[in-house]
């Protein structure tokens, strides 16, 4: 598996003879000077905003002008650089823009870079001395916590395994998804913490989400993997997390959800931007995404048999296990379930795939389940 | 390579009795009583926060992840409880001593509470009111391009591996995740540098790209973080400090003292991973010296390729003038003699001993002269 | 009042700066380092460590010599270096580029860099903005040299 360049510098007489002379004599070769290059003058158009990516994205340099097919590059070079004979082939399996572009991606990756925030000394980890939620709350709280830190890395693995096979062209892409890389470090490492300050440490895994995790790994092109990771699954955490904020039993709960749905939307909004990207300029795909939906939405779906989440939202939103409360927690917990179906289609739509709902049997789930929820008197 | 589901749910009975179920208010509650560790951590240190430290405890702590993890191959949390059929996430670096390294958990959260923001935290407007003589800015523009190109090979080697490594490693996970966040920063400085300074970008360097290719492409995780982590992270550090001592106006001295912080972080990483590996694995001594005997020429390559070596001299000498030239080429011999004493000492106390002795390296440095 | 350089005083009276300038140590992050500083006269020399702990200076003292196994790195110079960078920060508000800590000791010309361990080397580069930022607080006291 191992490269092997196509130089050994050690054996490289004129290489090591040329280097030598360069130190000794001081007689430079300065071709680089020459190179063939677009000469611009970027500036800083809100000096507040600092020097952006946007700011560069002016002439050869810029991502606007990227062509749809990458044909010129397949190296280590930087996009606009000078590219000459001899350069290895970094062996890229995505070089057409409308496999991973959306638009604004320069913009959530510099939103990403200066809304980082930290785990560790962000959240008041000190005011939880002394706190002792009740035992339903508190164990319901972990197992949530539990599900939570055990899929967001999820979303670091997957586009990081497709980092490395995007063309280097394309390099605000690649940055946004590092940037990503990082939030969900963070959001799996927040959820953690959380879980082992409640008194209870973690609780169970959730193998029916162990399934999902592994179809979103394993998809068969960059632009599945981020209608299922992005628009999907990220879609329905971010539901999610409004409505853990919403449940959440102290206000250091509410902060991490308020931060870590920040994070998330911005991952959101990039899915929803390639989505429409990709099928705006790569019609073809259009059916191929609609079978990859089927799989996602039937693993979504599935979801239903993690009770240990179901559960533990009915006790957190119904603020305990007595008869009344588990009332109210169903009650509660079916809004917010079927509102996650609800903004899944909502946002498939706004991307310009209206059809799906036409197609998905999910959508029919979702309609049953909304009529059952009708008929039994809950406010959807 | 896709994954489908062992069935199609939206049609099972059994998702739909289980919904039905719970939605009856006949919670099943199994997990209520989960089989875990119960334990509730808190900060050691309020000023630090709560850390990956505190929080290694019994069960759950990275202390207690053995050398072999065999019992996991899903992205089950660390000490919960697992149950029912998982799937296997593939992956194949299972072993410890293969990518821990002591310091990992402090070093990622060090990541965390240093981070920096290339559009804000570098002083741009000061190129604009003190601009540098053309060579100068070429000479940078080129350095910048070439610094490029080794942030995206950095970037690339985290993202290679994070996926193939065990979830029980979820600090050291993570930690490569801040090595992402950093060389994307990194390539983002030295892109926005680059162009600033309106000399455009320079030429990619065919022979620090090759040798880069062949470290990133190493065939297991302990020989490339050996190259990317210690090797090439120590040269890039060396740089930096070069760069930032013959700075050529603000901005560049901005960015090299915190890109050096970046830089040393994964230095330190890379000398934390071999000396670990080294202590556990020490069999691995031979065939990491035979892995250095075939690719240690790729440090001649990017150290003597000149889209480095000639804009290095002429920002150390402050431009093409024969006298600074000549004061250019001293610094720059000065720099390598540094960059690889600093290599075989890190290799040396890692535990790769006598690395200095067996390199080819050594006596094609002292070649190097300065005459006129 | 002055404070005289080299002495534990001068390291305190920074220290007082440090704290009161708490917001922007935070935002450049943890530092947590233990060095040494020797400065060298007529053939003696002075030795302070300074152990850096989360965002602040923990400690200060002299010690007759240094032991590099406890320290992480130990930088080393004359008193006519040192004073030549606090003057300059002091002249300047803040270290220029031939005077900040990385310059005066990248080639080892003006302070070498004393390590045990390359990983004690390493930490000088992983704190560098703190650590000059330290010392840059010269340009906020008094300072008179012996």
């Amino acid at each position: 598996m191992a490269y092997l360049s196509t130089h050994n510098f050690f054996e490289d007489k004129q290489f090591v003879d040329k280097w030598l002379y360069t130190m000794r004599t001081g007689e430079l070769d300065l071709s680089w000077m020459k190179a063939k290059t677009e000469k611009v003058k970027p500036h800083e158009a809100n000096p507040r905003r600092g020097l952006t990516y946007r700011d560069l994205d002016i002439g050869t340099y810029g991502y606007t002008d990227v062509p749809e097919k990458v044909r010129d590059n397949r190296s280590y070079a930087p996009r606009g650089a000078e590219i000459p004979e001899g350069v290895p082939d970094s062996q890229p399996w995505v070089s057409r823009k409308s496999e991973l572009w959306a638009f604004n991606t320069e913009s959530y990756y510099e939103e990403a870079v200066s809304r980082q925030w930290n785990a560790t000394t962000d959240i008041p980890w000190d005011r939880l001395e002394g706190v002792e939620l009740p035992e339903a709350t508190g164990k319901s709280l972990s197992q949530l916590m539990t599900f939570l830190t055990e899929v967001e890395m999820i979303a670091t693995d997957t586009p990081a395994m497709w980092l490395p096979r995007l063309n280097p062209d394309f390099i605000e892409v690649k940055s946004f998804i590092a940037a990503q890389a990082m939030d969900e470090a963070r959001h799996t490492e927040v959820f953690r913490k959380r879980a082992l300050t409640t008194g209870y440490g973690l609780m169970q895994a959730s193998p029916v989400n162990e399934m999902a995790l592994k179809h979103l790994r394993d998809a068969d092109s960059f632009s599945e993997m981020s209608v299922a990771l992005h628009l999907v699954a990220e879609g329905n955490v971010l539901t999610m997390f409004r409505f853990s904020e919403y449940l959440s039993p102290t206000d250091i709960d509410k902060k991490i959800f308020r931060l870590v749905m920040q994070d998330e939307a911005r991952h959101v909004g990039y899915g929803m931007q390639h989505f429409r990207y990709v099928l705006d300029n790569f019609p073809e795909k259009r059916e191929v995404l609609h079978a990859h939906l089927d799989e996602a939405e039937n693993i979504s779906f599935a979801g239903s048999l993690a009770t240990e989440l179901t559960e533990s939202f009915i006790i957190l939103a119904g603020g305990g296990m007595k008869k009344d409360n588990i009332e109210q927690g169903i009650r509660v917990t079916t809004q917010f379930n079927l509102k996650q179906m609800q903004e899944h289609f909502e946002r498939l739509e706004k991307c310009g795939m209206p059809e799906r709902k036409e197609r998905s049997k999910l959508y029919q789930m979702y309609e049953m389940g909304r009529a059952a929820a009708q008929q039994a008197g809950i406010n959807v | 390579m896709a994954f489908y589901a062992d069935k199609d749910y939206t049609q099972d009975q059994e998702v739909l009795d289980a919904v039905n179920q719970v939605m009856s208010g006949n919670l099943g509650l199994r997990w209520y009583n989960a089989n875990t560790e119960k334990i509730k951590g808190k900060p050691r240190d309020l000023r630090r926060g709560l850390t990956y430290e505190d929080l290694d405890i019994g069960s759950y702590g990275y202390s207690s992840i053995p050398e072999w993890v065999r019992t996991s191959q899903s992205m089950v949390a660390r000490g919960s409880e697992k149950v029912g059929k998982l799937p296997d996430m593939g992956y194949v670096v299972n072993r410890k001593s293969d990518i821990w390294s002591d310091n990992v958990t402090r070093l990622y959260e060090e990541a965390k509470s240093r981070r920096w923001t290339p559009a804000v935290d570098i002083p741009w407007a000061e190129l604009d009111k003190k601009p540098l003589p053309e060579p100068l800015e070429r000479a940078c523009a080129q350095l910048y391009t070439f610094l490029q190109e080794c942030q995206l090979v950095s970037l690339d080697f985290p993202s290679r591996w994070v996926a193939l490594i065990n979830q029980d490693f979820i600090e050291q996970k993570s930690f490569m995740c801040a090595q992402m966040l950093d060389a994307s920063r990194l390539l983002e400085v030295f892109r926005k540098r680059a162009l600033y300074g309106g000399a455009g970008l320079g030429r990619a360097s065919v022979l620090a790209e090759q040798g880069l290719k062949e470290w990133l492409w190493a065939d297991t995780y302990p020989q490339g973080s050996l190259s990317i982590n210690l090797t090439l992270a120590g040269l890039l550090l060396a740089i930096y400090r070069h760069v930032a001592a013959f700075a050529p106006s603000m901005v560049d001295r901005a960015i090299m003292r915190l890109a050096m912080q970046d830089a040393a972080r994964q230095a330190s990483y890379g000398h934390g991973c071999l000396l670990y590996h080294l202590n556990h694995q020490p069999g691995k001594q031979d065939s990491l010296h035979e892995y250095l005997d075939e690719n240690e020429h790729t440090i001649l390559g990017i150290l003597g390729c000149p889209e480095l070596l000639e804009p290095l001299i002429v920002i150390s000498g402050r431009g093409l003038e024969k006298d600074q030239v000549r004061q250019g080429r001293m610094a720059v011999s000065g720099f390598i003699r540094v960059a690889v004493r600093e290599y075989f000492e890190r290799l040396e106390t890692a535990g790769l001993r006598e690395r200095s002795k067996r390199s080819r390296i050594a006596a094609f440095i002292d070649r190097i002269e300065i005459a006129g | 009042m002055a404070v005289s350089f080299p002495s534990v005083e001068y390291f305190e009276a920074l220290k007082a700066k440090m704290e009161a300038e708490q917001e922007k140590f935070r935002r450049l992050g943890f530092i947590d380092t233990t060095f040494a500083i020797s400065v060298g006269q007529n053939g003696a020399a002075r030795n302070f460590m300074l152990e850096f702990e989360v965002y602040e200076l923990k400690s200060v003292r002299e010690v007759p010599s240094i032991d590099l196994k406890k320290v992480d790195f130990q930088l080393v110079g004359d008193a006519k270096t040192w004073r030549e960078m606090i003057e300059n920060i002091r002249r300047n508000g803040a270290a220029d580029t031939g005077h900040d800590i990385n310059t005066l000791a990248h080639l080892g010309e003006h302070l070498k860099i004393a390590y045990d361990s390359p990983d004690g080397h390493d930490k000088l580069y992983r704190f560098m903005e703190s650590i000059q930022e330290f010392f840059d607080l010269s340009s906020k006291i008094d300072v008179n040299f012996n």
